[in-house]
Protein backbone atom coordinates (compact mmCIF):
# COMPACT_ATOMS: atom_id res chain seq x y z
CA UNK A 1 0.00 0.00 0.00
CA UNK A 2 1.64 3.11 -0.89
CA UNK A 3 1.42 6.39 1.35
CA UNK A 4 -0.20 9.33 0.36
CA UNK A 5 2.21 11.97 1.20
CA UNK A 6 0.53 14.90 -0.07
CA UNK A 7 -2.72 14.28 1.78
CA UNK A 8 -3.75 16.87 4.85
CA UNK A 9 -4.06 15.47 7.80
CA UNK A 10 -5.96 17.18 10.50
CA UNK A 11 -7.52 16.97 13.68
CA UNK A 12 -10.71 16.37 12.83
CA UNK A 13 -9.24 13.32 10.38
CA UNK A 14 -7.55 11.60 13.72
CA UNK A 15 -10.92 12.13 14.91
CA UNK A 16 -12.51 9.53 12.24
CA UNK A 17 -10.72 6.93 13.35
CA UNK A 18 -12.26 6.81 16.66
CA UNK A 19 -15.42 7.21 15.18
CA UNK A 20 -14.65 4.03 13.39
CA UNK A 21 -13.77 2.24 17.10
CA UNK A 22 -16.42 -0.55 17.36
CA UNK A 23 -16.83 -3.33 19.90
CA UNK A 24 -16.81 -6.70 18.82
CA UNK A 25 -20.37 -8.45 17.91
CA UNK A 26 -19.88 -10.90 21.29
CA UNK A 27 -19.97 -7.49 23.28
CA UNK A 28 -23.77 -6.97 21.83
CA UNK A 29 -24.93 -9.87 23.29
CA UNK A 30 -23.90 -10.01 26.69
CA UNK A 31 -24.92 -6.24 26.65
CA UNK A 32 -28.45 -7.00 25.63
CA UNK A 33 -28.48 -9.94 28.64
CA UNK A 34 -27.23 -7.28 31.10
CA UNK A 35 -29.43 -4.53 30.17
CA UNK A 36 -32.61 -7.23 29.72
CA UNK A 37 -31.47 -8.61 33.74
CA UNK A 38 -31.20 -4.78 34.79
CA UNK A 39 -34.13 -4.12 33.33
CA UNK A 40 -36.17 -6.83 35.09
CA UNK A 41 -35.08 -5.65 38.60
CA UNK A 42 -36.09 -2.16 37.38
CA UNK A 43 -39.51 -3.72 37.34
CA UNK A 44 -39.70 -5.92 39.80
CA UNK A 45 -37.51 -4.07 42.55
CA UNK A 46 -39.51 -1.67 44.76
CA UNK A 47 -37.79 1.92 46.08
CA UNK A 48 -37.66 1.79 49.65
CA UNK A 49 -38.79 5.55 51.24
CA UNK A 50 -34.54 6.30 51.96
CA UNK A 51 -34.04 5.96 48.28
CA UNK A 52 -36.67 8.34 47.75
CA UNK A 53 -35.64 10.45 50.68
CA UNK A 54 -32.61 12.50 48.21
CA UNK A 55 -35.53 12.79 45.77
CA UNK A 56 -37.57 14.77 48.26
CA UNK A 57 -34.99 17.28 49.93
CA UNK A 58 -33.49 17.74 46.48
CA UNK A 59 -37.18 19.02 45.16
CA UNK A 60 -37.51 21.13 48.53
CA UNK A 61 -34.33 23.12 48.57
CA UNK A 62 -34.89 23.98 45.08
CA UNK A 63 -37.67 25.54 46.49
CA UNK A 64 -36.73 26.70 49.78
CA UNK A 65 -36.83 30.23 49.38
CA UNK A 66 -40.99 30.20 48.64
CA UNK A 67 -41.41 27.33 51.37
CA UNK A 68 -39.62 30.08 53.81
CA UNK A 69 -41.24 32.71 52.82
CA UNK A 70 -44.70 30.79 53.00
CA UNK A 71 -43.68 29.34 56.59
CA UNK A 72 -42.92 33.37 57.28
CA UNK A 73 -46.43 34.07 56.14
CA UNK A 74 -48.32 32.12 58.26
CA UNK A 75 -46.04 32.53 60.80
CA UNK A 76 -47.15 36.31 60.90
CA UNK A 77 -50.84 35.65 60.03
CA UNK A 78 -51.07 33.19 62.95
CA UNK A 79 -49.51 35.38 65.51
CA UNK A 80 -51.82 38.23 64.46
CA UNK A 81 -54.94 36.43 64.27
CA UNK A 82 -54.61 34.51 67.81
CA UNK A 83 -53.13 37.75 69.10
CA UNK A 84 -56.77 39.59 68.12
CA UNK A 85 -58.76 36.39 69.18
CA UNK A 86 -57.38 37.02 72.99
CA UNK A 87 -58.29 40.63 72.71
CA UNK A 88 -61.41 39.70 71.83
CA UNK A 89 -61.79 36.51 74.16
CA UNK A 90 -61.07 39.43 76.92
CA UNK A 91 -64.00 40.89 76.75
CA UNK A 92 -66.32 38.03 77.30
CA UNK A 93 -64.61 36.88 80.49
CA UNK A 94 -67.41 36.56 83.04
CA UNK A 95 -67.14 39.41 85.56
CA UNK A 96 -64.70 41.10 83.56
CA UNK A 97 -65.70 44.48 83.89
CA UNK A 98 -65.75 44.20 87.86
CA UNK A 99 -62.23 44.24 88.20
CA UNK A 100 -59.30 46.27 86.20
CA UNK A 101 -57.11 43.87 85.97
CA UNK A 102 -59.70 41.43 84.13
CA UNK A 103 -59.93 43.64 80.70
CA UNK A 104 -56.00 42.44 80.33
CA UNK A 105 -55.66 40.48 76.83
CA UNK A 106 -56.12 36.29 78.12
CA UNK A 107 -53.85 33.64 76.73
CA UNK A 108 -56.58 31.18 74.77
CA UNK A 109 -55.79 28.52 76.77
CA UNK A 110 -56.82 30.00 79.52
CA UNK A 111 -59.84 31.44 78.41
CA UNK A 112 -60.59 28.01 77.25
CA UNK A 113 -59.64 26.36 80.87
CA UNK A 114 -62.23 28.88 82.40
CA UNK A 115 -64.97 28.03 80.31
CA UNK A 116 -64.79 24.66 80.61
CA UNK A 117 -65.18 24.94 84.37
CA UNK A 118 -67.86 27.86 84.38
CA UNK A 119 -69.57 25.60 81.70
CA UNK A 120 -69.56 22.82 84.62
CA UNK A 121 -71.72 24.72 87.18
CA UNK A 122 -75.44 23.92 86.40
CA UNK A 123 -76.55 27.37 86.64
CA UNK A 124 -74.75 28.51 83.33
CA UNK A 125 -74.47 24.57 81.59
CA UNK A 126 -78.33 25.57 80.95
CA UNK A 127 -77.63 28.23 78.56
CA UNK A 128 -73.72 27.10 77.20
CA UNK A 129 -73.61 24.60 74.67
CA UNK A 130 -71.50 21.66 75.27
CA UNK A 131 -70.30 21.46 71.87
CA UNK A 132 -69.07 24.61 71.21
CA UNK A 133 -67.12 24.57 74.60
CA UNK A 134 -64.35 22.30 72.89
CA UNK A 135 -63.45 24.87 70.32
CA UNK A 136 -61.57 28.30 71.57
CA UNK A 137 -63.35 30.31 69.09
CA UNK A 138 -66.93 28.66 69.80
CA UNK A 139 -65.70 28.84 73.70
CA UNK A 140 -65.25 32.51 73.50
CA UNK A 141 -69.00 32.44 72.27
CA UNK A 142 -70.52 30.25 74.86
CA UNK A 143 -69.08 32.41 77.03
CA UNK A 144 -70.78 35.61 75.69
CA UNK A 145 -73.85 33.86 76.17
CA UNK A 146 -73.28 32.57 79.75
CA UNK A 147 -71.86 36.02 81.19
CA UNK A 148 -73.65 39.30 81.28
CA UNK A 149 -73.11 41.41 78.21
CA UNK A 150 -69.76 43.17 79.01
CA UNK A 151 -68.55 46.09 78.00
CA UNK A 152 -65.31 46.18 78.91
CA UNK A 153 -63.05 48.58 76.75
CA UNK A 154 -59.80 47.04 74.72
CA UNK A 155 -56.53 47.07 76.48
CA UNK A 156 -53.02 47.03 75.17
CA UNK A 157 -51.43 43.55 74.28
CA UNK A 158 -48.51 43.66 75.89
CA UNK A 159 -49.58 42.80 79.58
CA UNK A 160 -47.76 40.71 81.62
CA UNK A 161 -49.00 37.40 82.23
CA UNK A 162 -48.99 37.10 85.79
CA UNK A 163 -51.85 39.85 85.57
CA UNK A 164 -53.53 37.48 83.33
CA UNK A 165 -53.31 34.24 85.46
CA UNK A 166 -54.05 36.24 88.35
CA UNK A 167 -57.31 37.97 87.26
CA UNK A 168 -58.44 34.46 85.92
CA UNK A 169 -57.87 32.88 88.94
CA UNK A 170 -59.94 35.42 91.26
CA UNK A 171 -62.59 34.35 88.57
CA UNK A 172 -62.59 31.04 89.01
CA UNK A 173 -62.43 31.28 92.83
CA UNK A 174 -65.40 33.64 92.60
CA UNK A 175 -67.62 31.53 90.52
CA UNK A 176 -66.48 28.00 91.23
CA UNK A 177 -66.21 28.47 95.45
CA UNK A 178 -66.40 24.69 96.19
CA UNK A 179 -64.08 24.31 92.94
CA UNK A 180 -61.69 26.42 94.16
CA UNK A 181 -61.32 25.11 98.00
CA UNK A 182 -60.92 21.68 96.61
CA UNK A 183 -58.44 22.39 93.98
CA UNK A 184 -54.21 22.14 95.26
CA UNK A 185 -54.12 26.97 94.61
CA UNK A 186 -57.25 27.59 96.87
CA UNK A 187 -55.05 29.09 99.17
CA UNK A 188 -51.32 29.64 99.41
CA UNK A 189 -50.77 28.38 103.28
CA UNK A 190 -52.54 25.52 102.31
CA UNK A 191 -50.23 24.40 99.33
CA UNK A 192 -47.17 25.08 102.05
CA UNK A 193 -48.78 22.43 104.79
CA UNK A 194 -48.76 20.09 102.60
CA UNK A 195 -45.23 20.42 101.44
CA UNK A 196 -44.11 20.86 105.01
CA UNK A 197 -46.24 17.64 105.79
CA UNK A 198 -44.62 15.37 103.03
CA UNK A 199 -40.83 16.75 104.25
CA UNK A 200 -41.82 15.14 107.86
CA UNK A 201 -43.10 12.12 106.46
CA UNK A 202 -39.80 11.67 104.65
CA UNK A 203 -37.60 12.28 107.82
CA UNK A 204 -39.50 9.60 109.56
CA UNK A 205 -38.81 6.20 108.26
CA UNK A 206 -35.80 5.75 110.42
CA UNK A 207 -38.15 6.34 113.57
CA UNK A 208 -40.67 3.00 111.68
CA UNK A 209 -38.05 0.53 112.09
CA UNK A 210 -39.53 -2.42 113.25
CA UNK A 211 -37.98 -3.80 116.55
CA UNK A 212 -38.63 -7.43 115.92
CA UNK A 213 -37.19 -7.26 112.95
CA UNK A 214 -33.67 -5.98 114.47
CA UNK A 215 -33.66 -8.43 116.82
CA UNK A 216 -34.31 -11.32 114.34
CA UNK A 217 -31.25 -9.43 112.59
CA UNK A 218 -29.16 -9.10 115.17
CA UNK A 219 -29.52 -12.77 116.49
CA UNK A 220 -28.65 -14.29 112.35
CA UNK A 221 -25.75 -11.96 112.67
CA UNK A 222 -24.59 -13.18 116.21
CA UNK A 223 -24.21 -16.68 114.86
CA UNK A 224 -22.64 -15.79 111.97
CA UNK A 225 -20.09 -12.96 113.37
CA UNK A 226 -18.93 -14.18 116.80
CA UNK A 227 -17.62 -10.57 118.01
CA UNK A 228 -20.87 -9.14 116.59
CA UNK A 229 -23.48 -10.26 119.86
CA UNK A 230 -21.67 -8.89 122.64
CA UNK A 231 -21.86 -4.86 123.15
CA UNK A 232 -18.30 -5.74 124.63
CA UNK A 233 -16.83 -7.48 122.03
CA UNK A 234 -17.84 -4.87 119.66
CA UNK A 235 -16.73 -2.11 122.02
CA UNK A 236 -13.35 -3.30 122.68
CA UNK A 237 -12.74 -3.69 118.25
CA UNK A 238 -14.31 -0.31 118.00
CA UNK A 239 -11.64 1.13 120.81
CA UNK A 240 -8.83 -1.30 118.76
CA UNK A 241 -9.57 0.51 115.24
CA UNK A 242 -8.89 3.73 116.79
CA UNK A 243 -5.88 2.96 118.12
CA UNK A 244 -4.42 1.72 115.15
CA UNK A 245 -6.02 4.81 113.12
CA UNK A 246 -4.04 7.13 115.85
CA UNK A 247 -0.71 5.17 115.31
CA UNK A 248 -0.79 5.42 111.84
CA UNK A 249 -1.68 9.00 111.64
CA UNK A 250 1.56 9.24 114.13
CA UNK A 251 3.72 7.16 111.85
CA UNK A 252 2.53 9.29 108.58
CA UNK A 253 3.52 12.49 110.79
CA UNK A 254 6.69 11.43 111.64
CA UNK A 255 8.00 10.94 108.16
CA UNK A 256 9.82 13.74 106.95
CA UNK A 257 8.98 14.04 102.93
CA UNK A 258 10.90 16.62 102.23
CA UNK A 259 14.27 15.33 104.14
CA UNK A 260 15.05 18.51 105.63
CA UNK A 261 17.49 16.76 108.01
CA UNK A 262 19.89 15.76 105.16
CA UNK A 263 19.58 12.10 105.62
CA UNK A 264 18.97 9.30 103.11
CA UNK A 265 16.95 7.09 105.70
CA UNK A 266 13.31 7.13 106.49
CA UNK A 267 12.71 7.62 110.23
CA UNK A 268 9.96 5.63 111.62
CA UNK A 269 8.80 6.20 115.08
CA UNK A 270 6.36 4.24 116.85
CA UNK B 1 -23.51 27.99 -0.59
CA UNK B 2 -21.65 24.95 0.57
CA UNK B 3 -19.82 26.50 3.18
CA UNK B 4 -23.00 28.03 4.75
CA UNK B 5 -24.96 24.61 4.34
CA UNK B 6 -21.76 23.34 6.42
CA UNK B 7 -22.32 26.03 8.44
CA UNK B 8 -26.19 25.17 8.95
CA UNK B 9 -25.39 21.54 9.23
CA UNK B 10 -23.16 22.24 12.83
CA UNK B 11 -25.95 24.90 13.93
CA UNK B 12 -29.10 22.83 14.06
CA UNK B 13 -30.33 19.57 13.36
CA UNK B 14 -30.30 18.15 10.21
CA UNK B 15 -33.92 16.88 8.51
CA UNK B 16 -33.32 13.26 8.70
CA UNK B 17 -32.97 13.84 12.53
CA UNK B 18 -36.09 15.22 12.60
CA UNK B 19 -37.76 12.50 10.72
CA UNK B 20 -35.93 10.12 13.14
CA UNK B 21 -37.39 12.19 15.99
CA UNK B 22 -40.93 11.70 14.93
CA UNK B 23 -40.38 8.53 14.34
CA UNK B 24 -39.08 7.96 17.91
CA UNK B 25 -41.81 9.84 19.39
CA UNK B 26 -44.11 7.36 18.11
CA UNK B 27 -42.30 4.55 19.72
CA UNK B 28 -42.20 6.36 22.91
CA UNK B 29 -45.81 7.35 23.03
CA UNK B 30 -46.59 3.32 22.31
CA UNK B 31 -44.19 2.38 25.67
CA UNK B 32 -46.10 5.04 27.93
CA UNK B 33 -49.48 3.58 26.45
CA UNK B 34 -48.30 0.54 28.09
CA UNK B 35 -46.38 -1.14 24.80
CA UNK B 36 -43.16 -1.87 26.96
CA UNK B 37 -42.12 -4.09 23.68
CA UNK B 38 -41.82 -1.05 22.12
CA UNK B 39 -38.60 0.12 24.07
CA UNK B 40 -36.25 -2.34 22.79
CA UNK B 41 -36.69 -1.01 19.36
CA UNK B 42 -35.02 2.38 20.88
CA UNK B 43 -32.56 0.22 22.72
CA UNK B 44 -31.92 -1.09 19.59
CA UNK B 45 -31.41 1.95 17.26
CA UNK B 46 -29.53 3.75 19.82
CA UNK B 47 -27.16 1.30 21.86
CA UNK B 48 -24.45 1.74 19.68
CA UNK B 49 -24.24 5.48 19.14
CA UNK B 50 -24.57 5.43 22.78
CA UNK B 51 -22.40 3.17 23.85
CA UNK B 52 -19.94 5.08 21.21
CA UNK B 53 -20.64 8.49 22.98
CA UNK B 54 -19.61 7.21 26.66
CA UNK B 55 -16.60 5.14 25.43
CA UNK B 56 -15.01 7.89 23.50
CA UNK B 57 -15.62 10.07 27.39
CA UNK B 58 -14.72 7.03 29.48
CA UNK B 59 -12.04 5.30 26.79
CA UNK B 60 -12.96 2.28 28.92
CA UNK B 61 -15.44 -0.65 26.91
CA UNK B 62 -16.66 -1.63 30.53
CA UNK B 63 -17.67 1.32 32.17
CA UNK B 64 -19.13 2.58 28.71
CA UNK B 65 -21.56 -0.80 28.54
CA UNK B 66 -22.21 -0.27 32.12
CA UNK B 67 -23.31 3.39 31.78
CA UNK B 68 -25.19 2.95 28.93
CA UNK B 69 -27.03 0.36 30.24
CA UNK B 70 -27.96 2.02 33.00
CA UNK B 71 -28.86 4.96 30.76
CA UNK B 72 -31.20 2.50 28.98
CA UNK B 73 -32.86 1.67 32.64
CA UNK B 74 -33.27 5.40 33.62
CA UNK B 75 -35.14 6.31 30.21
CA UNK B 76 -37.46 3.12 31.10
CA UNK B 77 -38.46 4.35 34.42
CA UNK B 78 -38.71 7.96 33.43
CA UNK B 79 -40.36 7.49 30.07
CA UNK B 80 -43.82 8.76 31.48
CA UNK B 81 -42.15 11.85 32.46
CA UNK B 82 -41.06 12.04 28.51
CA UNK B 83 -43.17 14.97 26.74
CA UNK B 84 -41.77 15.80 23.84
CA UNK B 85 -40.22 18.66 23.71
CA UNK B 86 -36.91 18.02 22.77
CA UNK B 87 -36.46 14.75 20.53
CA UNK B 88 -36.18 11.31 22.06
CA UNK B 89 -32.24 10.96 21.52
CA UNK B 90 -31.48 14.39 23.08
CA UNK B 91 -33.23 13.24 25.94
CA UNK B 92 -31.83 9.82 26.03
CA UNK B 93 -27.86 11.11 25.17
CA UNK B 94 -28.44 14.16 28.07
CA UNK B 95 -29.18 10.85 30.34
CA UNK B 96 -26.42 9.07 29.22
CA UNK B 97 -23.78 12.05 29.25
CA UNK B 98 -24.64 13.13 32.82
CA UNK B 99 -24.87 9.63 34.19
CA UNK B 100 -20.99 9.54 32.55
CA UNK B 101 -20.06 12.93 33.90
CA UNK B 102 -20.84 11.97 37.29
CA UNK B 103 -19.45 8.86 37.15
CA UNK B 104 -16.15 10.45 35.50
CA UNK B 105 -15.84 12.74 38.08
CA UNK B 106 -16.30 10.65 40.84
CA UNK B 107 -13.62 8.11 39.50
CA UNK B 108 -11.26 10.65 38.66
CA UNK B 109 -7.76 9.14 39.99
CA UNK B 110 -9.16 5.86 38.21
CA UNK B 111 -8.85 5.09 34.63
CA UNK B 112 -8.12 2.29 32.72
CA UNK B 113 -8.40 2.30 29.05
CA UNK B 114 -9.41 -0.35 26.43
CA UNK B 115 -8.93 -0.10 22.55
CA UNK B 116 -11.76 -1.09 20.13
CA UNK B 117 -11.34 -2.77 16.78
CA UNK B 118 -11.18 -0.02 14.14
CA UNK B 119 -13.40 -1.31 11.36
CA UNK B 120 -11.18 -1.90 8.32
CA UNK B 121 -14.51 -0.54 6.22
CA UNK B 122 -15.15 2.74 7.28
CA UNK B 123 -13.60 4.63 4.31
CA UNK B 124 -12.41 7.71 5.94
CA UNK B 125 -10.52 6.18 8.68
CA UNK B 126 -8.83 3.62 6.54
CA UNK B 127 -8.18 7.02 4.01
CA UNK B 128 -6.42 8.74 7.29
CA UNK B 129 -4.32 5.57 8.47
CA UNK B 130 -3.49 4.90 4.33
CA UNK B 131 -2.03 7.93 4.34
CA UNK B 132 -0.70 7.71 8.14
CA UNK B 133 1.70 4.50 7.06
CA UNK B 134 2.57 2.45 4.43
CA UNK B 135 2.51 -1.11 6.62
CA UNK B 136 0.36 -3.42 5.97
CA UNK B 137 -0.32 -6.60 8.24
CA UNK B 138 0.90 -6.50 11.64
CA UNK B 139 3.16 -3.33 11.37
CA UNK B 140 -0.13 -1.75 10.05
CA UNK B 141 -2.29 -2.85 13.12
CA UNK B 142 1.07 -2.16 15.42
CA UNK B 143 0.56 1.51 14.26
CA UNK B 144 -3.01 1.70 14.01
CA UNK B 145 -2.99 0.69 18.04
CA UNK B 146 -0.65 3.10 18.71
CA UNK B 147 -2.45 6.04 16.93
CA UNK B 148 -5.39 4.94 19.03
CA UNK B 149 -3.82 4.54 22.15
CA UNK B 150 -2.42 8.32 21.25
CA UNK B 151 -5.67 9.71 20.58
CA UNK B 152 -7.13 7.96 23.68
CA UNK B 153 -4.13 9.75 26.04
CA UNK B 154 -5.29 12.61 24.16
CA UNK B 155 -8.55 12.77 24.68
CA UNK B 156 -8.13 12.17 28.41
CA UNK B 157 -6.20 15.05 29.02
CA UNK B 158 -9.19 17.30 28.13
CA UNK B 159 -11.20 18.03 30.70
CA UNK B 160 -14.63 16.10 31.16
CA UNK B 161 -16.96 19.13 29.24
CA UNK B 162 -14.50 19.56 26.39
CA UNK B 163 -13.74 15.75 25.93
CA UNK B 164 -17.57 15.77 26.04
CA UNK B 165 -18.28 18.73 23.43
CA UNK B 166 -15.33 16.69 20.96
CA UNK B 167 -17.27 13.24 21.91
CA UNK B 168 -20.90 14.41 20.31
CA UNK B 169 -19.72 17.13 17.66
CA UNK B 170 -16.46 15.31 16.10
CA UNK B 171 -17.31 12.15 16.35
CA UNK B 172 -21.36 11.21 16.53
CA UNK B 173 -22.26 13.98 15.00
CA UNK B 174 -24.16 16.21 16.50
CA UNK B 175 -24.98 19.81 15.96
CA UNK B 176 -23.89 22.71 18.45
CA UNK B 177 -27.45 23.05 19.08
CA UNK B 178 -27.91 19.52 20.00
CA UNK B 179 -24.98 19.34 21.99
CA UNK B 180 -26.06 22.42 23.97
CA UNK B 181 -29.76 20.78 24.82
CA UNK B 182 -28.02 17.84 25.51
CA UNK B 183 -25.49 19.26 27.74
CA UNK B 184 -27.53 22.26 29.50
CA UNK B 185 -25.04 25.03 28.60
CA UNK B 186 -25.73 27.75 25.77
CA UNK B 187 -24.80 27.75 21.67
CA UNK B 188 -21.72 29.75 22.70
CA UNK B 189 -20.55 27.78 25.39
CA UNK B 190 -19.96 24.68 23.17
CA UNK B 191 -18.17 26.13 20.05
CA UNK B 192 -15.87 27.99 22.51
CA UNK B 193 -14.82 24.52 24.34
CA UNK B 194 -14.62 22.84 21.20
CA UNK B 195 -12.75 25.28 19.68
CA UNK B 196 -10.22 25.25 22.66
CA UNK B 197 -10.44 21.19 22.68
CA UNK B 198 -8.99 21.44 19.02
CA UNK B 199 -6.62 23.48 20.16
CA UNK B 200 -5.70 21.34 22.73
CA UNK B 201 -5.71 18.14 20.52
CA UNK B 202 -3.77 19.90 17.90
CA UNK B 203 -0.92 20.26 20.18
CA UNK B 204 -0.85 16.74 21.59
CA UNK B 205 -1.38 14.93 17.95
CA UNK B 206 1.07 17.23 16.21
CA UNK B 207 3.74 14.52 15.44
CA UNK B 208 0.54 12.90 13.11
CA UNK B 209 -0.81 16.14 11.72
CA UNK B 210 -0.01 16.84 7.97
CA UNK B 211 -0.72 20.33 6.79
Amino acid sequence: MKQDTNRKITVEDLLAIKRAERPPAEFWASFESELRAKQLAAIVGKKSWRDTLPRIFTAVYRYHLPFGAVAALALTWAGIHYSSVSVDTVRTVPGAEARPSAHLPVPASTVVQAAERSVRAPEQARVAQPESVRAPAAAADSLVNAAPASKAPRTAIGTRFSDVVAATLADFRENQPELARRDIFSSDREFETTVESMRQAASEPLARLDPAAEERNSRLLESALPAYGSSSGSATLASERVRERASNDRMYESMDPYESSGRTSLEIRF
Amino acid sequence: MNASKALEKTLVASPERKLEADADLAIVRRVQGGDVAAFDQLVFKYRERMVGVIYNMTSNREDAADLAQDAFIKAFQSIHRFEGQASFFTWLYRIGVNSTLSHLRKNRMRSFFSLETVRGDDPVSREVIDALTDKTGAGRDAFIGELQEKLNDAMQKLSINHRTVVSLFEIDGLSHQEIAEVMDCSVGTVRSRLHYAKQLLQAELQPYLRQ
